[in-house]
């Protein structure tokens, strides 16, 4: 996005126009869903709290002060909603897993998962994940969606470069011990 | 060069951010568990790049801009009701205050007079405009109903 036309969006939302904020949804609804429910592995939980963000995305507007990018600030309110809904008690919440609720381009399985023989694999995979602490889940996530760079992920997170990277590879290194040994 | 350091390199090595040159490369084709470390890393950094990306429901939009709605109509009743308090609070404030005055400076004998005479008076405006008291009564009906249709329409609206 140019940002230009971000700081016009801003402006426009900013004085009210709801048609601004509905624009600004549709350009980040992709992205703050899908980044969700990676980290939440739910896809009904991950409405709710896409729904929260965007809430908080507009309560929060007149107090952006644009010194940081606003898919950063949006990040930052992702990870956050991510992580207090981590630390939220679960009882007696229904979840739908995302195959479940996949559409029709979800069902189409990938080369690369059928070289590995694995839908099997794949829900391997994601018990593995839904093992991991709160904030690899999110990073594991935010690296493997297309549109999110590291230095973004850094702004949105308050964690310098390295430390980013870091808690990727011991993400990885974790998940793939809970692959060879646990879930085996 | 120590199993536990390569391992430690795995992960930025089958991510591509790392050469497996030099020690590090030695100690890989010499150590057969580190070389199969690395290739579940590889495997698994396949799996994690071939992750489906969840696709938002349908309606999403809409769904949002419903909630934020809501939630902004939710706070401008909030806003009134906070409002409306604050007013009758400075009116009860007022009136007690003037009540206070009146009583300290002796004055409240003659505000009673001034009652029983604007009672009176009331009275008797009531007795003239008792037989009208139908005419009113519709009145009156009428106007409550055109706002109770004001108010569900606004309601609606916000909603």
């Amino acid at each position: 996005m140019e940002p230009v036309n971000e700081r016009e969006l801003v402006e426009r939302c900013r004085r009210g126009d709801e048609g601004a904020f509905q624009e600004l949804v549709e350009r980040y609804k992709d992205l703050v869903f899908a980044l969700i429910a990676r980290t939440v592995q739910d896809r009904s939980r991950a409405e709710d709290l896409s729904q929260d963000v965007f809430l908080r995305v507009h309560r929060g507007l007149p107090y952006f002060r644009g010194e940081a990018r606003l898919s950063t600030w949006i990040y930052r309110i992702v990870a956050n909603v991510c992580l207090q809904d981590h630390a939220r008690p679960k009882g007696g919440r229904h979840t739908v897993s995302l195959d479940e609720e996949a559409g029709p381009g979800q069902a189409t399985i990938s080369a690369t998962d059928r070289r590995f023989g694995d839908l099997e694999l794949r829900d391997r995979l994601e018990k593995a994940i839904a093992r991991l602490p709160a904030h690899y889940r999110l990073v594991i996530a935010a690296h493997y969606l297309q549109g999110v760079q590291y230095e973004d992920l850094a702004e949105a997170l308050q964690l310098p470069l390295g430390t980013v990277k870091t808690q990727l590879f011991r993400a990885k290194q974790q998940l793939r011990r809970l692959l060879e040994t646990e879930l085996k | 060069m120590f199993c536990d350091e390569a391992l430690d390199a795995i992960e930025a090595i089958a991510a591509g951010e790392l050469r497996p040159d030099g020690r590090i490369g030695d100690h890989l084709t010499s150590c057969p568990d580190c070389a199969a470390a690395l290739e579940d890393a590889r495997a698994l950094e396949r799996m994690l790049l071939a992750r489906p990306t969840p696709r938002t429901p349908p309606q999403f939009t809409a769904r949002t801009m419903a909630r934020i709605r809501r939630a902004r109509w939710r706070s401008e009743q909030f806003l009134d009701v906070g409002f409306n308090l604050a007013i009758g609070l400075v009116v009860v404030a007022i009136v007690g205050g003037v009540w206070m005055l009146l009583h300290r400076s002796g004055l409240t004998s003659v505000s009673n007079d001034a009652v029983d005479l604007f009672t009176s008076e009331a009275v008797a405006l009531a007795r003239r405009a008792a037989p009208s008291l139908p005419l009113y009564a519709g009145a009156l009906a009428l106007l409550a109903s055109a706002l109770g249709v004001w108010w569900w329409a606004e309601r609606g609206t916000a909603q």
